[in-house]
């Protein structure tokens, strides 16, 4: 193998490997938006799942317990955020905006107070170093039985939330919530019950993407870990146009920038210009520069039947 | 009337559960809620140095919280305070050690220089909102990490003034804003910021301009047919939002830090959003609820001392304050903001969800 080759190989490990906690986190926030709740609180969510899934390894040493409670704690708290938005129609971004303080400020509580030594928990049972990928060596992105797990569900969700929101009749159903939804009523769905679902279901998602931060690529948890990837994987679901193909697009694209960035590591490009980048798109994007990005209609609009 | 009480009540309420909910996490984690409870307020209120910490906690507090107050009225959620107060507190670095003037003019030049660039970061979200109906929530959180690593790429590189770290070089002597109170570092910006508290209440309820602020805030469709400029009253309030979170940033480095570095805020600019929600969105209100948050920031370190509760159990507080808020259980309308333009501006010119359309 050519030395080009191989540094294009470890880029593109890198790549995956960073897309795809942002991944899991857009999916959350393409299922959510799409029936008309907005959640700026991915980032929360991300945290509390990096936190659960490390808490329960801890405890039990068993991995897939770890990963279910890290869906559980997101669940958890996207229920608070569907019956303060959906239940009691509050603003959607004040909660969600309460949910990331909570969400941050509760791990690092909970660190202290459980642990009882702040700032990093003890090093817990992982899915295993993602080395041999990072080195290069993408084939063991895919084969390595314990790196993989992770990143083949994240991919699984993606083409099954496609299928889902296009294919399938609650799919239909759960657009048109988010787009119409006094005319989904109509039809007899019942809106409330399908933003409470997508709502939990996103919440679940985004925090598996904590999960994969916390015991997928290191072993432990630590404040400030996800730092701010849960606004980048908002960013990605507007770049995205809130579809799950076009965000996870979007998150392979971050992903590419994170991995040219470390790349490109004590070159001429400093690397703050490099982080700038996704951000600086989606401002782009969103104010119309290359083609309208639009959200269902009445996302973030609360429903009084 | 009645609405007026509720305005003061409601928060009143949401604080007392969060503070009992976070108590009864505490007994969760057998540690003792009244211990703790007067531990932070001991540190806080309880000698001479304490509150004067507290007032300087709070003069950040107040200043970006009222940033967010104003966008708030004007129907605008400014996510943006932390990298307003960042590019103001930057700015103010860099005029700060530049010029070396005699302090009558340089310490008011130092301060506009904050608010100009809070102002300029605030305003480009105010003209993507405008001019391409671009999303505030979303503009100014990007910009935020824009700022944040636009400042981080400066202080180490082009603009570093410490070879040790990333900050800018010391501003000048004449820059300094000096203790008011001997042995404490409150200064001068606490007074300043209950001036511009105050003024802003005033210019809010007694100018042309404070008023299709409101209005706008209010309805910006019936604004507009009231002849109202509203694109000129969002850009302008925007703008207002980040001078105010920038002049938050400009005292910290004129009067605390003397110089810029990028840890010099421990998120003031996010936590002002409770500050604003916390105070009904009226400069009045902030003054009570910034007093409030100081108590809160200052005496959390006490309270893990002496208590031996983690200090951040008042994120926890913070939280569900916000959270009760934002649930308005006591009815009434919430009228933070204009209706329900949360992702997309223009959304409320849609018939209201469940209305008869007619």
């Amino acid at each position: 193998m050519s030395g080009f080759e191989s540094v294009a190989l470890a880029v593109l490990a890198i790549a995956l490997i960073k897309a795809t906690p942002l991944a899991f986190a857009g999916l959350g926030g393409v299922i959510s938006e799409n029936a008309g709740v907005v959640n700026i609180s991915l980032e929360g969510m991300m945290v509390g799942g990096a936190f659960g899934a490390v808490l329960v390894s801890y405890y039990t040493g068993n991995l897939f317990f770890a990963v279910v409670a890290a869906g559980v704690v997101g669940a958890l708290m996207a229920l608070l955020l569907a019956y303060f938005a959906v239940t009691l129609g509050a603003d959607q971004i004040i909660v969600g905006m309460a949910l990331n303080i909570l969400g941050i400020g509760g791990a690092a509580y909970l660190l202290s107070a459980v642990f009882g030594q702040p700032g990093a928990s003890p090093q817990v049972r992982s899915f295993g170093s993602l080395d041999r990928a990072r080195s290069g060596d993408l084939a063991a992105l895919f084969t390595d039985p314990q790196g993989h797990v992770l990143f083949w569900l994240a991919v699984f969700f993606i083409i099954a939330m496609h299928v889902f929101l296009y294919r399938t009749k609650p799919g239909v159903h759960l657009r048109a919530v988010g787009e119409e939804p006094r005319a989904a009523a109509t039809a007899g769905v019942d809106v409330k019950r399908v933003r409470y679902l997508a709502t939990i279901v996103g919440g679940a998602l985004a925090a598996l993407g904590g999960a994969y931060l916390s015991i997928g690529e290191v072993n432990i948890y630590s404040d400030g870990m996800v730092a701010g990837r849960g606004f980048i994987a908002l960013a990605a679901v507007i770049f995205g146009k809130w579809t799950p193909l076009g965000t996870a697009g979007a998150c392979l694209f971050f992903g590419l920038f994170s991995s040219l960035q470390i790349a490109l590591q004590g070159a001429s490009v400093p690397a703050q210009w490099l982080e700038m980048l996704p951000y600086v798109l989606t401002i782009v994007a969103i104010s119309g520069f290359i083609g309208r990005s639009r959200p269902p209609a009445c996302d973030g609009i609360p429903y009084e039947a | 009337m009645r609405d007026r009480l509720r305005r003061t009540l409601s928060p009143l309420i949401a604080l007392v559960l969060a503070l009992g909910v976070s108590a009864l996490i505490m007994l969760a984690f057998r540690a003792n809620p009244f211990a703790a409870y007067a531990a932070l307020a001991r540190g806080a209120l309880g000698s001479e140095q304490g509150l004067a910490e507290t007032l300087v906690q709070m003069t950040a507090f107040l200043f970006a919280g009222l940033g967010v107050a104003v966008a708030f009225r004007a129907g605008l959620f400014n996510i943006g305070a932390e990298g307003q107060l960042t590019v103001g507190a930057l700015s103010t670095g860099i005029v700060g050690a530049a010029l070396h003037l005699p302090w009558p003019v340089e310490v008011p030049l130092c301060l506009l220089a904050g608010a100009a660039g809070g102002a300029v970061w605030g305003g480009i979200a105010g003209v993507l909102r405008a001019r391409f109906g671009a999303s505030e929530v979303i503009t100014t959180i990007m910009l935020n990490y824009i700022a944040f690593l636009a400042a981080n790429y400066l202080v180490s590189g082009p603009l570093q003034g410490n070879a040790a770290a990333p900050e800018t070089a010391l501003i000048a002597s004449s820059a300094v804003l000096p203790p008011i109170v001997a042995q404490t570092r409150l200064s001068a910006a606490f007074p300043l910021a209950l001036v511009v508290a105050l003024a802003l209440a005033w210019w809010l309820r007694r100018t042309v301009a404070g008023y299709e602020l409101r209005a706008v805030g209010r309805s910006e469709r019936a604004a507009r047919y009231a002849g109202i400029n509203v694109r000129g009253v969002i850009i302008q309030a925007m703008g207002a939002s980040g001078a105010l979170a920038g002049l938050a940033g400009a005292t910290e480095v004129l009067g605390l830090f003397h110089r810029f570095n990028v840890q010099l805020s421990p998120g003031y600019g996010f936590t002002s959003i409770a500050v604003a929600l916390i105070g009904g969105s009226d400069p009045l209100g902030v003054i009570f609820s910034s007093f409030f948050f100081g108590i809160m920031q200052n005496g959390a370190l006490s309270m893990q001392a002496l208590a031996n509760v983690p200090k951040d159990l008042v994120s926890i507080v913070e939280g569900l304050v916000i959270l009760f808020v934002a649930a308005n259980w006591l009815g009434g309308r919430l009228r933070l903001r204009g209706t329900a333009s949360v992702i997309q501006p223009g959304a409320d010119e849609l018939p209201a969800q469940g209305a008869v359309a007619s």
